[in-house]
């Protein structure tokens, strides 16, 4: 007996163990789905409103789903279809299609992204490589980030729409404005996204050893081909990793849009906006389907950002 | 670094060994044109290069980490210099071929650096170096980073190679014993200053400090502080109960100086009648000899080599003595030799 009383401890402590791995394991799981749940449930929301007709987007008591499934709201925000017939003549003026400004979104935060990239990547480098601006630059540089938004809106939207359009005819004798145009807005983005990409670049640039560098200098390689062949091909992952954030950033961006551009370019979060009328408030239904098109590239994108992350955040394994 | 002035003959296998912080690296960048330096000039051949490019120095460098290019193939590697000149591309595919058959490499020119072992690396870093036919030949550690089998034959490798060549190898290195194998000429450095420049054997045999007698040997040589008697026409090296004579050739004139006794181990002769006494604390075998460590009582420890069928014991008691030809004497406030 006292030879099998220990092991029989021993397996009453492992039982218990399992159970409480168990335990833990479940209460685990029930706080993650419930934190899931409730992110995910304005997104619920969106698409199923989406496929609701007028009468049901504010119904009381809510309908979950939609009773009658439409894709009526589809149809009106693609311009396939006229306006529904029950809405009012001045809602119906009031809504666009979305594909003008699709292509503008597309235009604008694409661009946009690519010139941040570029731009960001040769200053990383030179901050990395050079100590350009001096220790705390990096540290500053993300400060800049912290400024509202409409803060820099405000004094932009006097830049574009007065000041620079006043110095140009007094200067050249002719009227250039930034307001309402794709470079207009294409600037701002960059700069807005331009400390987001050095710092986010910085941290791939510095993981390339300065070895690999010297070894290519020694060879006889210039700068130029230094970054071009050695340094840039390694970072490749990152540099993706950094366009889909920024292109992200860009594309959920409402605020300066907004203020900055008006009527000729509209961007979809803008163009969101634009879906109410005085008469029937706001317009749900076609609000809630340009927000599951907007979404659906964030998704594809976030889904492509996935794959590069592991792979750009496991950076830090390049042979030495 | 501080005064480094050093000639380095053409075609020779010279090694800049010291500790780590020494200063040897920051040599090699400025040699490469890395790093510049704040004064003085680099002179290579006939040409002072202070104001050139790393890359038209005509150097070819391997360095510590190798750093071979982890998104380039092995042919991509050592093609690198050559495209980088622009070289017409049939030449590039017949000189990237005949640098990897001087290392071995030719199966390897279509991996990648990673799947490469590490001393397939360290040979695609050497291809990477010759294929340029660099004038000079910078050396960062290369094989630190080898096992110690690898590192052996790697050493054996390197110096055939440059006997190949023909060309000028600058080696830096911490490890006394590639120096030691390696070198036409040893440069010891220690705080950013040149120590000594030697044969290995000189190095070894007459070194001119207390740092470098300390740094080259292993084990490392033993010290004791004391000071020299004149014993009528002799001289005697005395320290706290410990007498020893020292040679004949001992000038007259260092009777009275504070110095520190210097005797390699194997200058350290036990049994045979000698006079002084001591106490076996820890025997080491290493097979063709066994490393004897001692105290003589008055508070110097002290190691000496003996043959393989020597019988001491820890504990047991010995009698020893140095051989007086071999002693080196260091200044006791500087370390330099006076003998």
């Amino acid at each position: 007996m006292t030879t099998t009383a220990p092991s029989m401890t021993a397996e009453q402590a492992r039982a218990r163990r399992i159970r409480r791995d168990w335990v833990r394991r479940i209460v685990r799981h029930a706080i993650l789905l419930a934190w899931t749940a409730i992110i995910l449930f304005p997104i619920f929301w969106m698409v199923s409103t989406a496929f609701k007709d007028s009468g049901e987007w504010v119904a009381w008591p809510p309908h979950w789903l939609p009773h009658v499934p439409t894709l009526h709201n589809f149809a009106q925000i693609f311009a396939f279809r006229s306006i529904d017939p029950s809405l009012s003549r001045q809602a119906a003026e009031q809504a666009f299609s979305i594909w003008k400004s699709m292509g503008d979104a597309m235009l604008v935060c694409t661009t946009a992204a690519l010139l941040a990239l570029l731009l960001g990547t040769l200053l990383a480098y030179s901050i990395s490589r050079f100590n350009v601006g001096g220790k705390y630059f990096r540290h500053t540089i993300l400060t800049i980030r912290m400024i509202p938004p409409i803060i820099i809106a405000i004094s932009i939207l006097i830049y574009y729409a007065v000041l620079i359009p006043y110095a140009s005819s007094a200067l050249f004798g002719r009227r250039i404005s930034l307001f309402d145009t794709y470079i207009g807005l294409i600037l701002i983005y960059t700069v807005t996204t331009l400390p987001f990409v050095i710092w986010m670049m910085l941290t791939f640039i510095d993981e390339v050893p300065y070895t690999l560098e010297h070894a290519a200098r020694l060879m006889g390689a210039g700068r130029v081909t230094v970054m071009a062949q050695v340094v840039f091909p390694l970072v490749a992952s990152g540099m993706v990793v950094t366009f889909l954030f920024v292109f992200i950033l860009n594309w959920a961006e409402f605020l300066l849009a907004l203020t900055l551009t008006h009527p000729e370019v509209t961007t979809l979060t803008v163009l969101l906006n634009k879906f109410q009328s005085a008469s029937e408030g706001r317009l749900y239904g076609p609000q809630a389907a340009i927000g599951t098109m907007i979404t659906i590239p964030v998704v594809l994108l976030g889904i492509l950002i996935q794959k590069h992350l592991v792979k750009g955040f496991s950076f830090g394994t390049i042979r030495r | 670094m501080d005064a480094i002035n050093l000639s380095i003959r053409d075609g020779e296998f010279v090694i800049i060994v010291g500790p780590s912080g020494c200063g040897k690296t920051t040599t090699l960048n400025m040699i490469s044109g890395l790093e510049a330096p704040d004064a003085g000039k680099i002179i290579i051949g006939d040409m002072v290069v202070n104001d050139l490019e790393p890359g038209e120095r005509r150097l070819g460098m391997v360095f510590q980490d190798l750093a071979l290019f982890p998104h380039m193939t092995v042919f991509e590697n050592i093609a690198f210099g050559l495209r980088v000149k622009k070289f017409p591309k049939s030449e590039i595919v017949a000189r990237v071929k005949s640098a990897a058959a001087a290392v071995h490499i030719e199966t390897l020119l279509n991996k990648m650096p990673r799947q490469c072992s590490g001393g397939e690396s360290q040979r695609v870093a050497l291809a990477r170096t010759i294929v340029t036919n660099p004038s000079v030949f910078l050396m960062d550690e290369p094989l630190s980073s080898l096992d110690a089998k690898l590192r052996v034959d790697m050493r054996t490798e390197l110096k055939s190679l440059h006997k190949r060549l023909g060309a000028t190898f600058v080696y830096v290195t911490h490890d006394q014993a590639e120096a030691m194998t390696m070198a036409d000429r040893i440069v010891v450095m220690s705080r950013g200053r040149i120590e000594q420049v030697g044969t290995p054997l000189e190095i070894y045999n007459r070194p001119s400090s207390r740092f470098v007698a300390g740094f080259f040997g292993t084990p490392t040589m033993n010290f004791i502080e004391g000071a020299v008697e004149a014993n009528g026409s002799a001289r005697l090296f005395h320290a706290d109960g410990l007498d020893h004579p020292l040679s004949a050739a001992v000038p007259a004139a260092l009777a009275g100086c504070k110095v520190v006794l210097g005797v390699r181990s194997e200058h350290v002769l036990i049994g045979d009648g000698a006079e002084l006494r001591g106490t076996a604390q820890l025997t080491e075998p290493l097979g063709d000899m066994t490393l004897v460590h001692f105290d003589d009582g008055r508070g110097h420890d002290l190691v000496a080599k003996v043959g393989p069928t020597a019988d001491i014991q820890p504990g047991a008691a010995l009698s020893f003595r140095f051989a007086s030809d071999y002693c080196h004497l260091f200044d006791a406030s500087n370390g330099t030799r006076i003998y």
